[in-house]
This record gives C-alpha cells, structure tokens and sequence, in this order.
C-alpha cells in the first residue's frame, strides 16, 4: 500500500512537473487535442443530426404494401398479421381488403374507367406496414416472397430503387463521418507521441539514471502515461463544452429556419463522455508509443 | 582527503565456489560492424578489486555495458552470480541492475535535485516508499565523505564531490557488484586519487570492485589485479599487476 501510494505519487508529480517544465510543448499539444476533439465531436454531432433530419424523411419512405394472393384464407391473413404486429420491427400494420384497394385506387380517374370496363375487382387485398427502418423495408419484401399467402406475381410495392437510393446516402454520410474521425484520430495520437517525446528528451538522464539502478519500464512510464492523460483529459474538457455550446447554437439557428433539428440530450450526454474518456485513452496511448523507443534499449 | 587509505588485505581473496562475474568466449560485434571484444574469457570472485586497463576504444566500456546488460553480447555466454545475462529477457534486467552499483566518468547527476535528492531518487524509483530513507541517504553520504553537503546543489560541488554523490547514489541500495567506467576521467591526480581510495574502501567491507580507466598512476600504485584489454582482447590478467606489462612498454 505504503509502495503503491509512493508510486504513484512519483508518477504524479513527475507528470506535473513535466507538463511545467515544457510548458509551451504541453500547451501547443493540448490545444492541437483540444482542436481535434473539437472536430471529433462537431462531425459527430453533425453526422447525427443530419441523420436525426434524414430519418424523418425515412418515416414517409418506409411504408410496404404486402399483397395478398385471392385465394388466401382469412384465417391464415389474421395469423401473419399478428406476426407482424409482434415484430419489433415493425411500427403498425393495417389490413386493406380488396374492396378498400379498388375504393383507393378509384380515386384515380383514369384507373376507375379502367376497372369499370374490367367489371371484376384485379386489386389484391394487403398487408400495410410501417417499419422503423429504411433498411426493414429489403428484409420484409423478402420475407413476403416465401410467404404462400402472398401474391406470387407481385409480392409487395417495395421499390428498391428509390429506398437505395436514400439508404446510400445515408451510409455514406455516416462512413465519411467514421474515416474522418478515425484520421483525426491518428493525427492527435501522433502529436500526444511528439509531446510526449519531448518530455522524455528533456528527462532523458533520469530515465538513464531509473534504468541504470534498475526501476522498471512501468516505473518509468508511468509519469509520461499520466502526463498524455492529463493533457487529454484538458483537451476533452475545454473542445466538449465548445462542442455543447456551439450545438445548441446550431440547434437554435436551425429552429428559426424551416428545418428542424431537435435538441438530443441524451446523445450529448453520451458523446461528451466518450470525448472524456476518448481524449484521456488517446493520451494514454499516445504516451505509451512515445517513451516505447526509449525503454527498449 | 579526509579518507583513510583502504588497508591491502594481506591473505589473498577467499574464493567461494563459483565466481561472482564470468566470461565465456564472448564477442560482440556492434551493428555498423565494429568488433569490440573478440573471444574474452574472466571470471571475478566476490571480493575481488579489478583494474579493466586499455587505451581508448579498447573495448571497457563495451564489457561494462554488457555486464549490466545494456548490450547482448554477439557471441558467448556471461553469468553474474550464476545467472546467465547474456540470454536473460528484458523483464529480468531491473532485477539484475539492482546487484550493480555504477558510476561513470560523467556523474550523471539531476542538476534540479540536491545531493541528497539525487542520492535518494535511486531508492524512490526502485523502492517506492522506502522506510528510514533519510537515514540510508545520509549513511552514505557520510561513507563518501559529503555529509556537510546534503542541500548542495551538484553545480555547487568540485567535480571530486560530484563523482563522490554518483558513487553516493550508487552505493545506497547495497549493490554486490561496484562498476566504475573511467570515473577519475575528468578529474585532476589528486582527486583522482581520493576516488580510487573510496573504491578501495568500498572493496573492503565486501563489495567487488570493477574499475575501468586507462590513468597508468593510479593502476601503478595500487597494485591489485589488472585486466588490460587491446583491441577487443584480454592481452594480460595479472593478480598484482601494473598498467603496462613489467619493464615494458606494451600493455
Ligand atoms: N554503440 C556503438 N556502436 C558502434 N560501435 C561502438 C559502439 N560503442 C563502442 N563502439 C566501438 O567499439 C570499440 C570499443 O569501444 P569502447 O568499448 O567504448 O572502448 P573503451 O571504453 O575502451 O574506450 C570502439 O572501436 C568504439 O568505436
Ligand atoms: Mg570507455
């Protein structure tokens, strides 16, 4: 006990003095973090609030018409409804009969002259559905097609093309979100491996010395770990509150145009933690590759 | 010099069943190509005080370097203390260096840190939380004669004094093995000489004593056992020997 708290009193101190001693380095690093946590988090919080105003267009687009064969029995009808109902999926399903369908589609001028000269009823009966997700709307026209209940020639109204083409957009959106960050990423780890490699530089005889009485590597890595954390953790604090506050001024200004951007606490919340505990863990490990070359001799 | 001067034990070393440092064929060849030491065979008992004498680039501080594992020998085998070094992994070495006390011919000195700082940081970084640790510090410091020195800072002390703290430093967790490279190199005969006797001194309550200097007065006036290194070879190992071969003048 008596060891550990030493140990780390030691790291500790070493890793303030440290940060003093090479003042401007640790400041220009903090604030190049600061800046890129900064990026970091307005990518993501951009990233999901496009998504938050592409989702409610995903709402209107993700209806699936499921078309009955004539022959269906009603029971059988009921028994898939019900399945869908349960599915978690699935946000509501309506039962359309044949006579709704040609009632619909009557309202169409065109098509009720049509179905005048025809004199039976062509429309299918259907299954409406809502999903919760553009990316359901493949899956269940799928399962639709197994289905012996379900009209073999035309199964649903499923348009792939249209759905792709939205669901495209949306998947990159979110990939140039992901490599930005991961590339942000790389640059912080980089710029934390040079801060901390001037720290070593600058206590390269004491790290001499520890080895040479023989300290271990963590003994001697320790303060520099601390050090990166330290210079993160500041970096995660000042960029998360310049994120939050310019959000809300973002959420604001779009409030007062026609699009609207709601106000997701419980994403903030979540995502100014991980840019804590992110900018504490690329510090960490930023260190760690800066004194690696040092300790292996 | 305050320090008396070390008596010459009188009986020869009583050596114990296996030798405390040995050299089996080793070579090392550094990475550019350079060969340092060629096929050298030693063996050091507890107790012993050795001169490693040889003009510069002769390879001494090639065989300290490998002795506390600082390099890996290209060839051979070396045991300290019946623990073959030469193979032993990274994780072993802290364990190893704390049976070497060292000092060199720069102190090596934390210009930040006082005397006694800088003696007891050998212990804080090794035994965090080191009871008494005072009290080890200012054992030592009085063993190396600075104990009127405590609070200095090392650019207040003579380079004597400050290879005295080094020594200091190197003593204070009770290693079995002293290494010195070259450590009267940057000072004057006489302080020179106030050194090689608290190396003497350290050598008499037990510790064995390796010594690497090319300085022919001291290595002449002591007169204990003398390895002379030329070229990467042991060319002589005498037990009472002089800086060059006797009535010569080669090593
Ligand atoms: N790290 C190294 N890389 C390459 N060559 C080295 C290195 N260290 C020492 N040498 C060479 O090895 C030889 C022995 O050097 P050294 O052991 O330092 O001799 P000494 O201590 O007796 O002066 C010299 O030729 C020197 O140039
Ligand atoms: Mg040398």
């Amino acid at each position: 006990m008596r060891q550990v708290l030493a140990s780390l009193w030691f790291a500790l101190h070493s890793a303030g003095q440290n940060f003093r001693r090479n003042l401007g380095v640790s400041l220009a690093g903090v604030f190049t973090m600061g800046l890129i946590i900064f990026l970091v988090g307005g990518s993501l919080l951009f990233t999901h609030s496009v998504d938050t105003v592409l989702q409610g267009q995903e709402q209107n687009a993700s209806h699936l018409k499921i078309y009955l064969s004539d022959n269906a029995s009603l029971a059988a009808i009921t028994n898939f409804e019900s399945r869908l109902k349960d599915d978690p999926r699935v946000i509501s399903v309506t039962f359309e009969t044949k006579d709704q369908a040609k009632q619909q589609a009557s309202q169409n001028p065109s098509i009720s002259s049509a179905l005048a000269v025809l004199g039976s009823n062509p429309l299918p009966a259907s299954l409406n559905l809502d999903v919760r997700k553009l990316t359901y709307l493949s899956q269940f026209n799928a399962e639709a097609k197994a289905m012996p209940i379900v009209d073999s020639t035309t199964p649903t109204d499923y348009n792939s093309d249209v759905i792709g083409k939205l669901n495209t957009v949306i998947t990159v959106i979110e990939w140039v979100g992901a490599i930005i960050a991961i590339i942000l990423l790389t640059i912080s780890i980089v710029i934390i491996m040079n801060t901390i490699r001037t720290a070593v530089y600058s206590r390269r005889t004491e790290i001499e010395i520890m080895k040479l009485v023989g300290a271990t590597d963590w003994f001697v890595r320790w303060p520099f770990i601390l050090e990166g954390m330290l210079g993160g953790l500041l970096a995660a604090i000042f960029s998360g509150a310049v994120v939050f506050g310019a959000y809300r001024l973002f959420v604001q200004a779009a409030q007062g145009n026609l699009l609207s951007v709601p106000f997701d606490a419980r994403y903030t919340i979540t995502l100014l933690i991980v840019l804590l505990v992110g900018g504490v863990a690329v510090g960490a490990f930023g260190s760690f590759l800066g004194v690696r070359r040092f300790l292996s001799a | 010099m305050s320090v008396a001067v070390a008596e010459r034990s009188a009986a020869p070393p009583q050596h114990a069943l296996r030798p405390v440092i040995s050299f089996h064929g080793v070579s090392k060849v550094y990475p550019n190509g350079t060969e340092a030491l060629r096929d050298v065979d030693l063996a050091i008992h507890q107790g012993d005080f050795c001169f490693l004498v040889g003009p510069s680039g002769a390879g001494k501080s090639t065989l300290v370097r490998l002795l506390i594992r600082d390099e890996a020998p290209s060839t051979g085998r070396i045991f300290i203390d019946g623990q073959e070094v030469s193979r032993m992994s990274h994780r072993k070495l802290p364990k190893l260096r704390r049976k070497f006390g060292i000092v060199f011919q720069d102190y090596k000195l934390l210009t930040r840190r006082t005397v006694a700082q800088n003696v007891a940081f050998a212990l804080q970084v090794t035994r965090p939380g080191q009871r008494h640790l005072r009290e080890k510090v200012e054992e030592v410091l009085w063993i190396v004669g600075l104990e009127d020195k405590l609070d200095k800072f090392p650019d207040e002390l003579s380079g004597g004094e400050q290879q005295r703290v080094a020594i200091a430093r190197a003593l204070v967790h009770r290693p079995r093995i002293f290494l010195a490279d070259e450590p009267t190199g940057n000072l004057d005969p006489d302080t020179s000489w106030g050194i090689v006797q608290l190396l003497l001194q350290i050598n008499h309550r037990g510790t064995t004593v390796l010594m690497a200097t090319h300085n022919r007065e001291v290595v002449d006036l002591v007169r204990r056992r003398v390895i002379a290194i030329d070229n990467g070879r042991v060319v002589r190992d005498e037990a009472e020997g002089s800086y060059l071969r006797e009535g010569t003048a080669t090593l």
